[in-house]
C-alpha cells in the first residue's frame, strides 16, 4: 500500500484529534501546576527534627540571649529569650538574620597570607617566630571572657601586651576612670533607676548598651507620653531615630557637645540648682550659646529640665570629659540612677588605640570590629570568620562563625549589674577554623583552655553566693546545691546576674572642669557589630526599604 | 506559501493572489515588510527574555504592578472593538452598507485580540498556570470574566477569520475546504451574535477591572446592578472608537496601496456612527466624573482634587479626555461639512482613538501612580526596552498579518476585478 | 469558635529598628536578592518612615510598620483574584495567599490600597549553602507569584498541631505569635483575637487613640494603629494628611 503525503497529514490530524480524548494532554497540563511549584533550582529548606536551643550572640560584645530553632542540626531561626533579665527577649534587627551569616560568600574558609592561600601550620610558625623576635600585642574586642583571660595569661608569660578595643558605651565611661580609680569596664549606667536622661548623641534607641535593656525601659516608661516617668532628651544635630522618638530633641551644631555640657553646668552652678559648688566651667553661657547655636534661654531651660526630675544622667557618645563633669555637677556619680561600679574584679587594660609601633606582631581577635584599623609596621594576624574586604592584615585566619564557638559572655557594656553566661558551639563548619585562644595555645601550651577558666569562674560565682540564676525559674545562687549544678544550669542557657553594688564608693571630687578633649569618638554607638559583613537579609533594612538611608551600610 | 521559500530570482506568488487584482511584486512586498520582520524578531527576543529570566526584565515594580502592557492591551482591545461592532451592525442590525469593511474588521479584531492575549501571556508571572483560571475560576473577579470572554471571543474571531482565509485562490481549489468555508459562512451571523455578546461583556469587564478597585479611590466607581459604571463606559467608548479605528486602518491601506478600496460614503457612515457614540460616551463619562467627584471619592475619604494635584496628571488631562479628544472629534465626525472632508474626518477619527487610548492610560497608569496612604509618594515608571520591544513586536505582527491577508485574501469585495484606481497613479 | 486575628501597633513605641522586618523575612524564607530595590523587594513587613513635613526643630518622624491589614469586608484582593488564590480564612480571619495557585497576574497588587503585596520578580536565591538555614515550616515561593503577610500561618499550624496532640480543640494563645510580634524589642506590635472581647488587643483597638489606615474605604482592616500624637492619627485618612503637610 502506498503511503502518500496526504495520508500522513490525515494520520497526524486524526492522531491529534484522538490525543485530546486520551488523558495524556490533560495529565500533562495538570503536571504544569506541579512543575511550576517545584523547579529544581528553587532552594528547599532542611528536613529533620526541630528543636529549640539556647545560646548567646557573639557578633558584638553585647552578648544578647538567643533562642535558636534548629532543624536537622542547622540553625533555622533566631529569636530573643524573654526570660533573660538582661536582654528581656529583645535583639537587634541584624540578629534575626545572623543564622544565615555562616553561609555568607565572604566567609573566610582558609588561612590567607597577603592575599594568597596559606595554611594554619605556616601561620602558627610565623607567629611563633615573631613572638620570639620581638614584642607581641594582642587586641581583644570583647574583654572579660575566658578567652580574654587566656590572652592576658599569654601576655604575662610571653611579655606581650594585652589591649582592648572599647565599645562606645565603655569609651563614654573612660572619663570617670581617673576620678573613680576604677577601670571603665567596671563601671555602668544605672538606667533602671534614672528619671531623666540627657544623651549627647548616644543612640539610646539604636541598640545602645544592649538592645533589650534600654528599649524596654523606654517603651514602658517613656514612649508617647507627654509627661513620661523616664524623660529622654536627645542632643544631636540631625533628627536620628533616637531623636525622633525622644521626649525632647535639641538640635545643636555638630561637635559642640562639650560646650553645651559646660553651658548647662554653668547655669546649674550659678543658679544653685544643684548641691555641688564646682568646678565652674571656664566657658561663659554666651560662649556656650554661640558655639552650640542654642540660645542662652534654651540652655537655661534645659538646665531647669535636667533638675526637675532626678536622678538625671548625662550620657556621651564616646569619651567626653565635659559630659562626665556634668554628671559630677549633677551628683550622678556613684548614686542610684547614676554612674555606678558594677564589679570589683575588673582587670586593668590598655586601649587598643595606644601606640603599638614597637610591636613585632599584632594578633587581632575575631571579636574586634572588622573596621578597626591598626596603624603599625608589625606583622598583623587577624582572626575573622568573614572577610569584610580591604584588610591590611598580613594574615587572615578563619575563626568560628555565628554559634560555632564555645565561650562565656560577660556583662554587656554599660550594664549596671554584673552578668555571666555560657554558650556551647551549636554547629561546626565543614572547614578548619580556630579561635585566637587555640592558636596561642599552640605557641604557649601553658595557657590552658577556655573551659577550664569557665569552670573556675562558675566555682567563684558559687563561692561568692551573691546574685541569682535566671532560667525558666529564678534561683538565688545561695540556694544552689553545688558548683556543678550551677555550671550545668549555665550551660543550659541560664544567666547569672549579680546584685547592684550601690554602696561601692566612687571618688566624688573633681577640682577643675576638664579642658582636654576626650579621645577620638570615631563611630556612632550603633557601630559595635564585629563582622565585616552584614546578614544578607539586612538588605530589607538597607536596600529594600527607605528605613535606613545611610549609604555606607548598603554593601550588605 | 511554499513559493515564498524558493530562492530563484524570478520568484512569483501570482498563483496565490486573487485573479484580477493587482499587487506589487513579491520582492518589493517582502522588502516593505522586512523592517517589520526585524521588529518582530526583536520583539520575540524581548518577550523571550521576559519569559526566560522573569518579569525583572521589565521596569514594573510592586507599586506599578501593571505597566505599559496592560495599558496597551486595554487600548488595542478597545480599538479592536470594531470587529464585533461591525459584525453586530451588519448581521444583527442588517446595515449591509458596512459590508465592504467587514473583512478588514475581522482581521483587525483578530490581530488586536491575538496580540493582546500573547502580551498577557508574557505579562503574567506564571504563564504555565494560565489554565488555572478556567479550572478554579473566581466568579466574582472581573479578570475571570475578561479571561473567559477574551479567550472565547478570540476563538470566535478565529472562526470568523477562517472563511476569509479559505477564500484564498489556492485554498479554494481544495473541495473539502470549499465546503467547510461554505458551511462556516452560514454560521457567521451566529458567530457575530455570539461575538457581540462576548465582546459586550469583556469590554465592560475590562472597565470593571478598575472600577471595582475599592482600594484605589481614583478608579473606584459605584455600581449599576453588579457592575461599576466604568463597565458601561468601556463598552461605549470601545464601540465609539472601533469604527474610527477601522476607518483609519482602511485609509492607511488605501494610502499605502494607492487604491480606493471602499466606497467613499462608507467613511462618512463610519464617522457618523463613531461620532454619535462618542458624544453619548462623553456625556455619560462627564456625568460619571461628576458623580465620582461629588459622591464616590469623598465618601471614601478622598477629596477629588487630590487625584489631580500630581503633575503631569493635573486637570488638563481630564480636559483633554473630555473636550480635546472627546467633544471636538465627536463634533467633527458628525458635523456634515467637516465629515464631508476626508482630512477632517480622518483627523477626527484619529483624535477619537487617541481619546480612548488616553482614557485607558489614565485609568491604568494614573490609578497606580497616585498615592493611597497619606504618606505614599506619587510614583512614576518608565518601561524597560523589553516592554517596549515586546509591544512593538505585537504591532509588527499586526502589520505583517494584515499585509499578508491583504495580499493573499479578498479582504475588500471591490477587488474582485473591478477595483478603481486612485487617479493620478 | 472562630477567631479574628488582628494586631494593634503602638506607633509611639516603634523606634523603627526594623527587627520585625528581619524576623519576618527569616521566618518566612523571604530571599534577599542583590538587585531588589525598595520598589521591587519582598518585604511582607515593611517599616515606613513618615515625617510630619516640618523643617528644623519642628521636624518629627514616626515609624509605621505596614503589613497586610487582613481586611475583613470587601477584601480588595480576594474578590479580584481570577483563580481563587486569595481567600479570607473564615476560621481565623486571616487573608491567605496561596502561591501554588497564583498565576502572577498582579491584579491583587493593584487592588491593595496598602501596597502590602509583593511580587517575586526574581527566582528565589540565597548564597550557596544558605538553604540549610531556611525555615522548614514555610515553603519557598517561586518566581512570578505574589506573596504577602499571612500572619505566620506556619506558626498557627504548629500551634494547632500541638493542641491536637494534647487532645485540645483550641490552641494556647501563647503558642501562636507571629514573628514580627515576637521580635519587636519595645512590644509595639501586639497580636490577639479581635473576636474575643476580653483579649487585651481587642480592648486596645477600642481605645480613642487607636485608628486604622484608610478605614473609610470600608474594608474593615484588622490591623489597628495607636498613637497619642494627633498628627500621627491624622495620617490615617488621605485628605486630612495633606492638610497636615500643607497646613
Amino acid at each position: 500500500m502506498k503511503f502518500t503525503r496526504r495520508d500522513l497529514l490525515a494520520w497526524s490530524a486524526g492522531a491529534a484529534a484522538g490525543l485530546i480524548v486520551t488523558p495524556i494532554p490533560w495529565k500533562l497540563l495538570d503536571d504544569t501546576s506541579i512543575w511550576s511549584q517545584n523547579w529544581p533550582w528553587i532552594p528547599q529548606p532542611p528536613r529533620g527534627p526541630v528543636e529549640t536551643k539556647r545560646s548567646f550572640c557573639t557578633l558584638c560584645p553585647k552578648g544578647c540571649a538567643l533562642r535558636v530553632r534548629m532543624a536537622a542540626g542547622w540553625p533555622v531561626g533566631i529569636s530573643g529569650a524573654p526570660d533573660n533579665p538582661a536582654t528581656r527577649g529583645a535583639l537587634c534587627p541584624l540578629a534575626y538574620g545572623a543564622h544565615q551569616l555562616n553561609w555568607h560568600p565572604a566567609r573566610l574558609k582558609a588561612v590567607r597570607h597577603r592575599g594568597n592561600t596559606s595554611s594554619w601550620f605556616e601561620a602558627s610558625t610565623a607567629f611563633a617566630k615573631a613572638s620570639t623576635e620581638g614584642p607581641v600585642v594582642i587586641i581583644d574586642g570583647f574583654p572579660g571572657r575566658s578567652t580574654s583571660q587566656l590572652f592576658q595569661d599569654f601576655a604575662s608569660k610571653r611579655a606581650a601586651q594585652y589591649r582592648v578595643v572599647l565599645s562606645p558605651e565603655i569609651r563614654s565611661l573612660r572619663a570617670y576612670e581617673a576620678w573613680a580609680g576604677v577601670p571603665a569596664t567596671a563601671l555602668g549606667y544605672d538606667l533602671e533607676n534614672v528619671r531623666t536622661i540627657v544623651s549627647f548623641g548616644a543612640r539610646m534607641l539604636d541598640g545602645w548598651g544592649s538592645p533589650g535593656r534600654f528599649s524596654h525601659l523606654w517603651a514602658e516608661q517613656a514612649s508617647g507620653k507627654t509627661d513620661p516617668q523616664l524623660r529622654l532628651i536627645q542632643i544631636e544635630p540631625q533628627l536620628s531615630r533616637t531623636a525622633s522618638r525622644a521626649w525632647k530633641w535639641i538640635s545643636i551644631r555638630p561637635e559642640t557637645d562639650s560646650a553645651l555640657a559646660a553651658g548647662i553646668a554653668r547655669v546649674l552652678l550659678e543658679q544653685r540648682l544643684v548641691r555641688a559648688t564646682g568646678p565652674m566651667p571656664r566657658l561663659s553661657l554666651t560662649e556656650a550659646s554661640s558655639l552650640t547655636g542654642l540660645g542662652p534661654d534654651a540652655i537655661h531651660d534645659l538646665a531647669q529640665v535636667l533638675v526637675a526630675e532626678k536622678p538625671t544622667l548625662a550620657i556621651a557618645d564616646g569619651d567626653n570629659p565635659a559630659v562626665a563633669a556634668l554628671n559630677f555637677v549633677l551628683g550622678s556619680i556613684g548614686t542610684p540612677g547614676g554612674i555606678i561600679q558594677t564589679t570589683k574584679s575588673a582587670m586593668p587594660y590598655l586601649p587598643a588605640e595606644s601606640n603599638i609601633d614597637a610591636a613585632r606582631a599584632v594578633l587581632i581577635d575575631s571579636s574586634v570590629p572588622w573596621d578597626f584599623d591598626v596603624q603599625t609596621e608589625a606583622e598583623v594576624f587577624r582572626f575573622a570568620a568573614w572577610d569584610g574586604g580591604s584588610s591590611k592584615a598580613d594574615w587572615l585566619l578563619p575563626a568560628p562563625g555565628f554559634l560555632e564557638e564555645l565561650t562565656d559572655i560577660p556583662s554587656a557594656p554599660g550594664s549596671s549589674v554584673q552578668t555571666y553566661s555560657l554558650t556551647a558551639a551549636l554547629t561546626r563548619p565543614a572547614f578548619e577554623v580556630h579561635t585566637a585562644a587555640q592558636f596561642l595555645q599552640n605557641v604557649e601550651p601553658q595557657i590552658g583552655k577556655p573551659e577550664e577558666i569557665i569552670h573556675q569562674r562558675c566555682a567563684q560565682i558559687f563561692k561568692a553566693r551573691t546574685g541569682s540564676i535566671y532560667a525558666a525559674d529564678v534561683a538565688a545562687v545561695s540556694n544552689c546545691s553545688s558548683p556543678q549544678k550551677l555550671e550545668e544550669a549555665m550551660w543550659a542557657g541560664a544567666i547569672w546576674m549579680n546584685e547592684p553594688l550601690y554602696n561601692s564608693r566612687l571618688l566624688r571630687s573633681l577640682r577643675e572642669w576638664p579642658t582636654e578633649a576626650g579621645s577620638a569618638t570615631p563611630q556612632n554607638s550603633e557601630n559595635t557589630w564585629s563582622p565585616g559583613i552584614l546578614p544578607p537579609l539586612s538588605s530589607k533594612l538597607y536596600c529594600e526599604s527607605n528605613l535606613c538611608e545611610s549609604s555606607e551600610r548598603r554593601n550588605a | 506559501m511554499a513559493s515564498l521559500t524558493m530562492t530563484e530570482t524570478h520568484v512569483t506568488d501570482s498563483r496565490w493572489i486573487a485573479r484580477g487584482v493587482e499587487r506589487i511584486s513579491l520582492s518589493r512586498f517582502l522588502l516593505c515588510l522586512a523592517p517589520w520582520f526585524v521588529l518582530l524578531v526583536i520583539g520575540v527576543y524581548a518577550a523571550g527574555l521576559c519569559l526566560f529570566y522573569g518579569l525583572n526584565q521589565t521596569n514594573m515594580d510592586n507599586r506599578f504592578a501593571f505597566g505599559l502592557w496592560i495599558f496597551l492591551d486595554l487600548g488595542i482591545i478597545a480599538l479592536g472593538a470594531g470587529a464585533f461592532f461591525t459584525g453586530f451592525l451588519v448581521y444583527i442590525l442588517k446595515r449591509s452598507e458596512l459590508k465592504p469593511i467587514l473583512n478588514t474588521a475581522v482581521v483587525v479584531g483578530f490581530i488586536c485580540y491575538s496580540g493582546a492575549v500573547s502580551i498577557l501571556m508574557i505579562d503574567v508571572g506564571q504563564p504555565l498556570r494560565a489554565w488555572f483560571t478556567f479550572w478554579h475560576p473566581n466568579t466574582h473577579s472581573m479578570l475571570t470574566e475578561v479571561t473567559f470572554c477574551i479567550s472565547c471571543y478570540l476563538l470566535v474571531l478565529s472562526l470568523e477569520y477562517i472563511p476569509i482565509l479559505l477564500r484564498n485562490r489556492q485554498l479554494r481549489k481544495l473541495p473539502s475546504f470549499l465546503i467547510f468555508e461554505h458551511q462556516l459562512h452560514k454560521l457567521v451571523p451566529v458567530l457575530a451574535a455570539v461575538g457581540t455578546l462576548l465582546s459586550f461583556f469583556h469590554q465592560g469587564s475590562l472597565g470593571g477591572l478598575y472600577g471595582v478597585l475599592r482600594g484605589r479611590p481614583f478608579a473606584f466607581r459605584d455600581g449599576i446592578f453588579i457592575w461599576p459604571s466604568t463597565f458601561f463606559l468601556f463598552i461605549l467608548s470601545a464601540i465609539a472608537s472601533g469604527p474610527s479605528f477601522l476607518m483609519l486602518v482602511t485609509a492607511t491601506v488605501e494610502k499605502v496601496t494607492g487604491k480606493r478600496l471602499v466606497p467613499p460614503d462608507l467613511f462618512r457612515r463610519l464617522g457618523l456612527i463613531s461620532g454619535v457614540l462618542l458624544a453619548v460616551y462623553i456625556a455619560a463619562k462627564s456625568i460619571d466624573t461628576l458623580i465620582w467627584m461629588d459622591f464616590t471619592s469623598p465618601a471614601m475619604g478622598f477629596a477629588p482634587w487630590l487625584s489631580y494635584m500630581h503633575k503631569p496628571f493635573g486637570t488638563p488631562i481630564l480636559f483633554a479626555e473630555i473636550v480635546l479628544f472627546g467633544l471636538i472629534p465627536a463634533f467633527l465626525l458628525t458635523y456634515r461639512r467637516t465629515a464631508a472632508k476626508r482630512g477632517w474626518l480622518l483627523s477626527a477619527a484619529a483624535m477619537a482613538c487617541m481619546g480612548i487610548l488616553l482614557n485607558r492610560f489614565v485609568l491604568t497608569v494614573q490609578t497606580l501612580a497616585l498615592p493611597t496612604l497619606s504618606f505614599d509618594e506619587f510614583l512614576t515608571y518608565t518601561p524597560s526596552w523589553q516592554e517596549v520591544a515586546s509591544f512593538a513586536g505585537v504591532i509588527a505582527y499586526g502589520v505583517i498579518v494584515y499585509s499578508l491577508s491583504y495580499r493573499y485574501l479578498p479582504l475588500f469585495p471591490a477587488q474582485k476585478g473591478d477595483e478603481t484606481h486612485v487617479s493620478g497613479r | 469558635m472562630s477567631a479574628r486575628y488582628g494586631m494593634v501597633i503602638d506607633l509611639d513605641r516603634c523606634t523603627g529598628c526594623g527587627a520585625c522586618m528581619m524576623a519576618c523575612a527569616a521566618e518566612n524564607n523571604v530571599p534577599a536578592l542583590p538587585k531588589a530595590t525598595n520598589r521591587t523587594g519582598l518585604t511582607p513587613m515593611l517599616v515606613r518612615k513618615v515625617s510630619n513635613g516640618r523643617n528644623g526643630v519642628a521636624q518629627r518622624e514616626v515609624f509605621i510598620p505596614i503589613l497586610c491589614m487582613h481586611c475583613e469586608q470587601h477584601t480588595p484582593c480576594v474578590s479580584v483574584c481570577p483563580q481563587q488564590a486569595v481567600e479570607v480564612d473564615r476560621a481565623t480571619g486571616i487573608v491567605m495567599q496561596m502561591p501554588q495557585r497564583c498565576l502572577g497576574c498582579r491584579y491583587c497588587m493593584t487592588a491593595c490600597p496598602y501596597h502590602a503585596r509583593y511580587f517575586n520578580w526574581w527566582d528565589p536565591a540565597w548564597p550557596a549553602g544558605t538553604e540549610k538555614s531556611l525555615n522548614p515550616g514555610v515553603a519557598v515561593r517561586m518566581r512570578g507569584v505574589v506573596e504577602k503577610c499571612n500572619m505566620c500561618h506556619a506558626r498557627l499550624h504548629a500551634a494547632q498541631e500541638k493542641a491536637a496532640a494534647a487532645g485540645k480543640r483550641e490552641i494556647d494563645p501563647a503558642d501562636y505569635v507571629p514573628a514580627c510580634v515576637e521580635a519587636c524589642p519595645t512590644g509595639a506590635i501586639r497580636f490577639g483575637n479581635l473576636a474575643d472581647p476580653n483579649d487585651p488587643v481587642t480592648q486596645e483597638s477600642h481605645s480613642p487613640e487607636a485608628f486604622r489606615f484608610l478605614a473609610r474605604l470600608g474594608t474593615e482592616p484588622k490591623v489597628y494603629y495607636k498613637s497619642k500624637e494627633a498628627w500621627v492619627r491624622a495620617l490615617a485618612e488621605a485628605a486630612s494628611s495633606t492638610e497636615v503637610q500643607h497646613g
